[in-house]
């Protein structure tokens, strides 16, 4: 009896650990897309469309990490109290790291995306003078409908409204602290799944191999229209 | 750091300007920037040109060729603006998380083909955050894959942006970048000290002591400071000119090959110092052995040799303090010791009584006394020995270096690393043994005729190989 109950309870925890993991790699997705729209602040791809779009960006980490928190105090708690296998211990520690990781990460990027707002507001239209001039002229479309397309089992569940800016600062931080303080998780014991280097072998269908190729094309061409004579060039080696 | 206060306050509003002119453009122009600079802040040429590499230096802006030189050209050599998430004015905080997801981004994109200094850092980095490999890896991964969603132009944008931050942040050996500043203090040296029960105890100590200073006229010591800067002023490598060239602006590194401390011909500038005082003597590698050879000549190297056991013992590591004591007092102090040091009857009488019970400065008063007698006695008749005018004679002064600034970018190019200190230690201990090897027990036979009639010493040891 108290075999197959256990083994009831090892399949719902194994269940709630792949969730989270789903929940997990959206929060990745979510925060990667954000760092490509907090890039582009301040520069003459910035715009209200950009605006509008990390906000909601914004929100969707928002839920995102709220769900995930809760959850994953669950699982590690339900660790705690029945006796568990020492993997699932595991496993639940290493989703705690990657979670605390991530949000560590977003929040340092949601203080840049604050401080180059405020620097760079523009309420008016003489405000666009301000921005500086990258070389990069639109695109984050393409980031938007990555964002749109991220799913989470309780996005759409939970509907909650989003926080601005500074609340969610201070939220995340508020958020960080508790986390750290309430649940005793030795960060140094989890260990990662794969070794080292070994995303540089995967992708065999990436066209886009040839990146630096393409940076080196695309000074060679600049420097043609640019300057007339054929000065001495030699452009090194690029990356 | 005031230089970047200005840029905080001025930088922004007047950078956008050239932004205006070159409005259609993806980038801008080495020699327009130095020409902007020198309108806008009524500056000669040579001044924005050092200003626009601090710029650069800086990370505000980045040239796309030659991307690891963080310096200005005024040609036609192509330059961008750096977008402002990578701006080094708010100070934030460059993590070593953002960096291994650079490194892995880049890994994914170059398929495990990075630089060398790259590969270290990956290792490293591998190692020490272990933790949350995983998460950097994905974090890679899926900003790889956002970043695909932007069109091309952009794409390569930032990926030059990003790159460029980092060689800002992170250079690769061989560029000078502005944000090279060394490790972070524990304390700020600038904020106010909290006024704690410990604090004014430390100022009462502090003004304790100075009361019980000795004290000397201000003529005098003033007197000291000017004699000192005449003596020094031909010899400082920022007042005057470095022979043959100064390697921290030419990067060329004769100067310290020809200075290294136990090179077999010395340069005239260093022999001169020798003469300036004793303690510029035995302070120099070089000249201590210079040295050494005049008082073998003079047979009375051992005041030498005790001085050096003196030191020796002094730094030296605390477990075997004990047992060089006594080899000292064996070889130098004891009555019919080998080599046998003429101290007066107090020094001797308090430096026996101590070494009773032996501690690091126990051979101080000897030491000082023999250092002295050295100083007043062999010194003086040193300088006017055949020995130090031989070196005199074989000192070389190098020729100045003339370089172009196509010599000067070559020789950037070569920098390497200096001998690591290890090695340096290894040279060190060498050169030590060797002259262990060779104790010179020549002023033994001579004492002996000298004492004649008197019991003869016990056998000295033979010298250790």
């Amino acid at each position: 009896m108290s075999r197959w109950r256990r083994s009831v309870d090892e399949m719902g925890v194994r269940r709630q650990q792949d969730e989270c993991e789903r929940a997990q790699s959206a929060l990745s997705r979510t925060t990667s897309c954000f760092q490509q729209l907090v890039a582009s602040l301040g520069s003459s791809a910035d715009g209200s469309f950009l605006r509008d779009e990390m906000d909601e960006t914004r929100g969707l980490a928002h839920r995102l990490c709220c769900g995930l928190s809760k959850r994953l105090v669950r699982l590690l708690s339900h660790c705690d109290s029945d006796p568990p296998g020492v993997e699932d211990r595991q496993v639940s520690e290493r989703l705690w790291v990657l979670f605390l990781s991530a949000v560590e990460n977003f929040l340092s990027d949601l203080h840049k995306a604050c401080d180059l707002i405020g620097r760079f507001p523009l309420r008016q239209r003489n405000d666009r003078r301000s921005l500086v001039n990258t070389g990069c002229t639109d695109g984050v479309v393409g980031v938007a409908a990555r964002v749109a397309l991220v799913q989470a089992p309780w996005v759409t569940l939970e509907e909650q409204p989003s926080p601005d800016l500074t609340n969610h600062i201070a939220g995340l931080e508020a958020l960080l602290t508790e986390l750290q303080l309430r649940v005793p998780v030795a960060f140094w014991e989890v260990e990662a799944t794969q070794p080292a280097w070994v995303e540089g072998h995967g992708d065999p269908d990436d066209p886009d191999v040839t990146l630096e190729e393409l940076m080196e094309v695309e000074v060679v061409s600049n420097k043609m229209a640019a300057c007339c004579q054929p000065a001495c060039c030699v452009l090194g080696r690029v990356g | 750091m005031t230089i970047r206060n200005p840029l905080r306050d001025h930088g922004q509003r007047y950078r956008p300007r050239i932004a205006c002119l070159k409005k259609l453009q993806r980038h801008t122009v080495g020699e327009d920037i130095i020409t902007w600079l020198v309108d806008r802040f009524q500056m000669d040429t040579q001044e924005a040109r050092s200003f626009g590499s601090m710029l650069v230096a800086l990370g505000y802006i980045y040239p796309l060729q030659d991307h690891k030189r963080l310096v200005i050209k005024p040609d036609a050599s192509l330059y961008r603006f750096q977008t402002p998430y990578f701006w080094p004015t708010q100070q934030w905080p460059v993590e070593d998380t953002d960096y291994a997801i650079y490194l892995a981004k880049r890994n994914i994109r170059k398929k495990g083909i990075l630089e060398l200094h790259e590969q270290e850092h990956y290792n490293r980095l591998h190692k020490w955050m272990n933790h949350k490999w995983d998460f950097i890896v994905m974090q890679a991964k899926e900003q790889y894959r956002a970043a695909k969603e932007r069109k091309k132009p952009d794409r390569v944008v930032f990926d030059c942006q990003e790159r460029a931050y980092w060689v800002v942040h992170r250079p690769p050996p061989g560029t000078v970048s502005a944000m090279d500043y060394g490790l972070d203090r524990l304390i700020d040296p600038n904020a106010d000290e909290a006024k704690t029960p410990d604090f004014y105890a430390r100022i009462m100590i502090f003004t304790q002591q100075s009361i019980m200073r000795p004290r000397v006229k201000s003529s005098v010591s003033i007197g000291a400071l000017v004699k000192y800067c005449a003596t020094y002023n031909s010899h400082d490598p920022f007042l005057s000119k470095c022979l043959p060239s100064n390697p921290w602006l030419t990067d060329d590194v004769t100067y310290w090959t020809l200075n290294m401390p136990y090179v077999e011909i010395p340069t005239k500038m260093r022999v001169e110092r020798w003469t300036f005082s004793f303690a510029e003597l035995l302070s120099d590698p070089r000249g201590r052995n210079d040295f050494r050879l005049f008082l073998k000549k003079e047979f009375s190297g051992e005041n030498l040799a005790f001085w050096e056991g003196c030191e020796d013992l002094k730094w030296g590591e605390a477990a075997t303090m004990r047992e060089k004591a006594e080899h000292i007092y064996k070889t130098f102090l004891a009555r019919g010791a080998p080599r046998w040091i003429n101290i007066d009857g107090k020094t001797m009488e308090i430096t026996v009584k101590g070494l009773k019970h032996p501690h690091r400065y126990v051979l101080d008063a000897a030491q000082t006394h023999i250092y002295m007698l050295m100083k007043k006695d062999s010194y003086g008749r040193y300088q006017k020995s055949p020995v130090f005018k031989e070196t005199v004679k074989k000192a070389i002064c190098p020729e100045e270096h003339h370089f172009t600034d196509a010599q000067l970018e070559q020789n950037s190019k070569k920098r390497r690393p200096s001998l690591s200190p290890i090695i340096l230690r290894q040279m060190e201990q060498e050169q030590r043994a060797k002259m262990a090897a060779n104790v010179d027990i020549t002023q033994v036979m001579s004492k002996l005729s000298k004492q004649g009639k008197e019991a003869p010493p016990p056998p000295c040891p033979p010298p250790k190989k």
